[in-house]
């Protein structure tokens, strides 16, 4: 105590001033970095044959649009169904009934085991092997029916190829939301008298979203991309309507970069959309949330360096450390 | 057996093929301050599971105020009670964890409300008030807004007291509520727990702390390797230990 305080007296209770320590080949990598790109751009950009005045002119045309709007259409409706089908199959798999997980499973095996694309063109033909859809109790006359051509239209079969695909690797990653969820967390809610469905409702799915939500951002960006593939189902989404217009034009190349610009900037929305949603699924885990782009851009263009993308902090509860004097271990 | 508030017979309970309990007999009386001590693995943590029926016994029988836990008698029958009659008896018994499990996204007020509010379906307004009053009663009135991780150990197991007395229940059983507690925290979670007896709450404290056992106890219960060795009054156990294997214990940990 005595050291310190003599200590104290002599050293002036002022922030350090120090010349930082120099980083040369941080510069030199960069301008080595930097130059590859700007060859590499400049290629692209001054290509002879490329007529940039034509990726203007189609980038906003009616055509485009209207596949863009369905695009975000199919990618909305396919990641409803796969988040909501599922949760419901990753309740199922974790379920007591045998019979319902082993449902669960096997749904998970069909739809991860198969190509996507097969399944789209399953669904787009289905209607060669089965005439009509009904539906009510096996062995007796059916409760409805309906011919299946008009039915399975191009966008419900893109749909139903997406959506039902999308739901096996939703189910999980929900699952391995809820199974990271600590037991105790079950136990003390189950010892407060709430039932099953309350625990999972309100205790489980909650904490369980910080582990689903950044690889369901990672799905919807993929489905967004994915969604190009309902092309061979003749829906006119994004990439089919550039196609048409590529067929007529031959400019394939360009009208692939209007393809592009669009997919990256939709792309771009959901990570920044992610972004928000992942910190506010933060709150009550980490002690200080992570910065934003906004804060990370003012943080180094005042202080030089980027701030590290999460502070320090325990991602999990932090529990103060065990006394050692039990004696017997655990 | 209209008088006791826990009433155990010789209560069995296997996991796999250990047998954990091996027969347990023990009376806890309305009021009464039970502590049960023991080394680790001697079944005093998992039969504190039993009687809130977070485990299934698989021999014996046990009762709290009178009913039969997780089974209905009829005749010479037993009938497994469903999940909402289960879940109606632990909502009357509070439990406290070694490792407090607070719900983590939940600040301490919320934590405390949320069993008021969605399983008794008490009036939120009225639970908020009970909640501040339950949270003021622990030392905490002015945590109220804070998530757990902004908590000491020590303030998060008196939060985890708060939210299972918001329930206003018969019974509270403690597992090793302070095990995992710095040194310097300990005591003020049993200054919470002693005037919770005080109060006159029935307890059944599983703990390692003697001095608490001593002071604020009514009965000792040692057990080892799912068997009670010994019971008695606490002052007289721990002066004068009667059997080897309690002797021993105590030797160890006092």
């Amino acid at each position: 105590m005595a050291a310190s305080g003599a200590g104290a007296a002599k050293i002036p209770p002022e922030a350090i001033k120090a010349i930082p320590v120099r980083h040369p080949w941080r510069w030199v990598s960069a301008v080595v970095v930097l130059a590859v790109f700007a060859s590499v751009v400049y290629q692209i950009a001054t290509a002879p044959r490329l007529k940039w005045d034509v990726v203007g002119e189609w980038l906003f045309h009616q055509s485009i649009l209207n596949g863009v709007r369905v695009t975000v259409e199919l990618t909305i409706i396919a990641m409803v169904i796969g988040v909501v089908l599922g949760a419901l199959l990753a309740v199922m798999r974790l379920s007591a009934n045998p019979v319902v997980s082993t449902v669960s499973w096997v749904y998970i095996w069909f739809f991860r085991g198969t190509p996507v694309l097969v399944q789209l063109f399953f669904w787009y033909n289905l209607q060669l092997v089965l005439p009509h859809i009904s539906v009510g109790i096996p062995f007796t006359p059916a409760v409805w029916q309906a011919d299946t051509l008009p039915l399975i239209s191009p966008f419900l079969a893109s749909i139903l190829g997406l959506g039902l695909n999308e739901a096996a690797y939703m189910a999980e990653i929900v699952r391995a939301g809820i199974i990271s969820v600590e037991q105790g967390q079950t136990e003390a809610a189950q010892a407060l008298g709430m039932t099953r469905a309350q625990v999972m409702r309100r205790i489980v799915l909650p904490q369980a979203m910080r582990v689903i939500i950044p690889p369901t951002g990672n799905e919807t960006i993929s489905m967004l991309k994915t969604s190009s593939l309902a092309y061979i189902t003749t829906v006119q989404e994004l990439f089919r309507s550039q196609e048409l217009i590529a067929a007529f034009n031959y400019r394939i190349v360009e009208l692939l970069i209007v393809a592009s610009v669009w997919y990256l900037s939709m792309t771009s929305v959901l990570t920044f959309g992610q972004y928000y949603l992942e910190r506010y699924f933060a709150r009550g885990s980490a002690r200080q949330l992570p910065p934003t782009p906004l804060q990370r851009f003012r943080h180094i263009l005042f202080q030089g360096h980027a701030p590290p993308p999460f502070p320090p902090a325990d991602p999990l509860p932090v529990y103060p450390p065990r006394r050692d004097d039990s004696g017997q271990g655990m | 057996m209209g008088k006791q508030m826990v009433l155990s017979e010789a209560v069995h309970k296997r996991f796999g093929r250990l047998e954990v309990l091996q027969g347990i007999d023990l009376e806890v009386a309305p009021k009464e301050v039970m502590c049960l001590i023991g080394p680790s693995g001697s079944g005093k943590s998992t039969f504190l599971r039993c009687i809130n029926h977070l485990e299934k016994i698989d021999a014996g029988r046990l009762w709290v105020d009178g009913e039969l836990v997780g089974y209905r008698q009829q005749g010479d029958k037993l009938y497994e009670l469903g999940d909402k009659e289960v879940c109606r008896k632990r909502s009357e018994i509070g439990m406290v964890f070694q490792r407090f499990n607070l719900f983590p996204h939940m600040s301490a007020l919320e934590n405390v409300i949320e069993a008021p509010v969605r399983v008794k379906g008490e009036n939120e307004q009225v639970a908020v008030e009970r909640g501040r009053a339950m949270l003021d009663r622990v030392g905490l009135a002015d945590k109220i807004d804070a998530y757990p991780n902004q908590l000491s150990g020590g303030q998060q197991q008196r939060v985890a007291i708060a939210r299972a007395l918001a329930m206003q229940p018969k019974l509270m059983l403690f597992d090793e509520p302070t095990s995992a507690l710095d040194p310097e925290l300990v005591g003020d979670v049993l200054d919470v727990m002693r005037q919770l007896a005080l109060d006159g709450m029935t307890m059944v404290v599983v703990t390692h702390e003697m001095g608490f056992a001593r002071e604020v106890g009514d009965s000792l219960v040692f057990m080892d390797s799912g068997i009670i060795v010994e019971a008695g009054k606490p002052r007289d156990m721990l002066a004068n230990p009667q059997h080897e294997r309690t002797k021993l214990f105590l030797s160890k940990v006092l």
